[in-house]
């Protein structure tokens, strides 16, 4: 029932926000959906802790890592839709955005968290598919939502880079069902059938198989050197979606190529796959680290990041073993994280009105708090201690130094590299001088602006030292299956 | 329905993504699409014949009405609207596209892919067809300076992978064939309204104008 209520709240809210007048009324709304989604994501999670797969309907089936995605979903998209209110008002101050592109903004939100959430909760794969081109679709607009010349750039080149990867990653699905019966199940194939007929793939077919799901959904997972949309996507969306995109949805087609990972293990052990995952998670981690050094522009900052972390949590499942416990908590301190970091990045985009770093100088006297939080962030996201990141990059090079020594160094260098380019960007912004009259002034800070990317801190900072057993639960069987 | 004929359609599938690869007015390249898509409907109209199920009869019309007869029509009137009569340039010249074609060609006709157009054993000459419109139509997308061109070449791709599934028996329920169609008829217009704003924004439907973007 859980899975109805979410959907059907949030088409129900991307409705509303189309057809409604009011704009207290639209965002009343899409904070009630969005809180439901949160409780009924609480109430799927105690489910499968507890009893295992759920899976209330033929058409969806959640597992123990779809659980912690559509409580990451859920969180995320709980903070986002909070923090989209003040930001979006803030911005129709400014004379940014009108009321028409409120309702755009909201319709298209609800819809981009419904297709995840029908992403990671749909038992069929080719629904999936159909679930992650719905989140292309609908966050394209989103990206193109200031309608500038390079957003629009950014949302053609998100458009068509993620298309052509779905399509690879769609023709790589079909292959899957090479050994499976038409008739079976009425033509509805879902995951366990995959998994149940895997044993009769041939071999080189199941390779060739995954690696076109590996470059097709890997590209929306942003892994090098399919990312190149991801910084412009993420840097030019307003910072509430650039916190689902960074945040979430990069996971949301993880969780895909791993669940096809499962099914290509079964043909022909987990050497393959976990060959690619490193390969692609290294020059992920590579690439991302020599960009972030010479970076100009926080977002885009913040965005390569993600690139590296994505490429960490890769390591993390291809080394396998302790690394997979580790891949699952980075995921969740990262999606944590990141969000708030890209939420925080909005404050100083509407007090400086520029992305460039070079542009945002003295923020620590400027906005104190949101700078403090900004650099609290910063700490985390680079893995310093002794907060989770450090823990879970930790045990990440930890399960690799043993049998691939030298990718786990080279990782180890690298990440190095992405604190160094970090730290020199951060303190520039935040104990910089600020020689312009207009922007060194303190300014006093929106509460309702600081409380959602604070929630999702405090809620990294819980989850680093402390797990509750139905957490530790779900962590313990995606580990399993994973 | 008769599998001279069936081949007959894949042909017409190939050489209509070779011609889109050659052509230089975007209204020819609109038509090529739709005269593709039109062979495709016709082999899924085989595959209702086949089974007789009306469910894949109402796909079959769903898929004509999507692909025949909307996209051509939002092409063309995006053709009128902006007059984008020529189609920009590509990447790479005419003898080296028509290298690179035969390449891919060739590589899907070879042992490489040899489990894949081997999956149906008596489809192996028509599935190493439609492997390589899977390449080429790739490639269209990537060879293509111009957006519209670029738009295209994604339909293409998505066409000559319902037809590889088609010939490997790889066809989904008609529920979720739906769906498909659903994403590409969004997709559609979202392309639609994009190429519309880049001609606004840019002037031109040339990608390779657009440089605001840089590390």
């Amino acid at each position: 029932m859980e899975f109805i209520i979410i959907i059907l709240l949030l088409v129900i809210s991307a409705l509303i926000a189309i057809l409604a007048k009011h704009r207290g009324f639209i965002e009343g709304v899409s904070v009630f959906s969005a809180g439901i989604a949160l409780l009924g994501s609480f109430n799927i999670a105690f489910r499968v802790a507890k009893f295992g797969d759920y899976s209330p309907y033929a058409f969806f089936s959640v597992d123990a890592m779809g659980a912690l995605l559509l409580l990451l979903i859920s969180c995320v998209g709980f903070a986002a839709v909070a923090y989209s209110i003040p930001y979006l008002r803030k911005e129709t101050a400014n004379n940014i955005i009108g009321l028409t592109r409120v309702k755009q903004y909201f319709c298209l939100l609800n819809l981009f968290l419904m297709a995840m959430f029908l992403a990671v909760s749909s038992s069929s794969p080719i629904f999936s598919w159909i679930a992650i081109e719905a989140t292309t679709l609908s966050t394209a607009f989103l990206i193109s939502f200031y309608n500038k010349s390079s957003s629009m750039e950014a949302a053609w080149k998100y458009l068509i880079i993620n298309s052509i990867g779905l399509l690879l990653g769609f023709f790589g699905t079909l292959l899957y069902f090479t050994p499976v019966d038409s008739a079976v199940g009425g033509g509805f194939v879902n995951w366990q059938t995959l998994a149940v007929n895997a044993v009769h793939m041939d071999p080189l077919l199941a390779k060739i198989a995954f690696i076109f799901i590996f470059i097709g959904y890997g590209t929306k997972v942003g892994l090098a050197p399919m990312h190149t949309w991801l910084p412009d996507a993420h840097s030019k969306a307003p910072a509430p979606i650039s916190a689902l995109l960074s945040g979430v949805l990069l996971n949301v087609a993880l969780i895909i190529v791993l669940r096809f990972k499962i099914i290509t293990d079964a043909v022909i052990g987990q050497s393959f796959s976990q060959t690619l995952l490193i390969v692609f998670g290294l020059l992920s981690v590579v690439i991302a680290a020599l960009i972030i050094i010479s970076q100009k522009s926080y977002k885009r900052l913040l965005a390569y990041s993600s690139i590296e972390n994505m490429g960490i949590i890769a390591l993390g499942f291809g080394f396998g073993g302790l690394g997979v416990i580790a891949a699952i908590l980075h995921t969740i301190y990262h999606s944590l994280v990141k969000s708030a970091l890209f939420l925080l990045s909005g404050n100083f985009l509407l007090k400086y009105h520029s992305a460039k770093i070079a542009n945002v100088k003295g923020a620590l006297k400027a906005l104190p708090k949101t700078s403090i939080l900004f650099l609290i962030g910063f700490l985390t996201i680079t893995g310093a201690p002794p907060l989770g990141m450090f823990f879970s990059k930790l045990l990440t090079f930890s399960a690799g130094i043993g049998a691939h020594p030298v990718v786990t160094v080279i990782s180890i260098i690298f990440t190095s590299i992405v604190f160094i380019g970090f730290l020199m960007h951060v303190s520039a912004m935040v104990f910089g001088k600020d020689l312009n009259e207009e922007t060194k002034e303190p300014k006093k800070e929106s509460i309702w602006l600081l409380l959602p990317p604070l929630a999702l801190f405090f809620l990294v900072l819980f989850l680093s030292f402390y797990q509750p057993l139905f957490l530790q639960t779900l962590i313990h069987a995606a580990t399993l299956r994973y | 329905m008769n599998i001279l004929l069936l081949q007959l359609l894949l042909g017409v599938l190939f050489l209509s993504i070779i011609f889109l690869h050659l052509a230089k007015k975007n209204f020819v390249t609109v038509i090529a699409y739709g005269v593709q898509s039109f062979a495709i409907t016709l082999i899924l109209f085989s595959s209702f014949l086949e089974t007789k199920n009306l469910w894949l009869l109402f796909v079959v019309l769903v898929i004509f009405f999507v692909k025949v007869v909307l996209a051509p029509i939002f092409f063309v009137r995006l053709i009128k609207k902006h007059k984008l009569t020529f189609s920009v340039s590509t990447y790479l010249n005419m003898p080296l596209t028509l290298i690179v074609l035969a390449v891919f060609a060739t590589l899907a006709h070879s042992h490489i892919f040899l489990p894949l157009t081997s999956i149906v054993p008596a489809h192996h000459a028509l599935l190493s067809l439609a492997l390589s419109a899977i390449f080429i139509s790739l490639f269209l997308v990537i060879n293509r300076k111009d957006a519209l061109s670029q738009a295209v070449g994604i339909l293409s791709l998505e066409n000559s992978i319902v037809v590889f599934a088609v010939f490997a028996g790889l066809e989904q329920s008609p529920a979720l064939q739906l769906g498909i169609i659903f994403d590409i008829a969004i997709w559609l217009v979202i392309s639609f309204v994009f190429i519309s704003m880049i001609y606004r924004h840019f002037g031109s439907l040339d990608t390779s104008t657009m440089k605001h973007l840089k590390d």
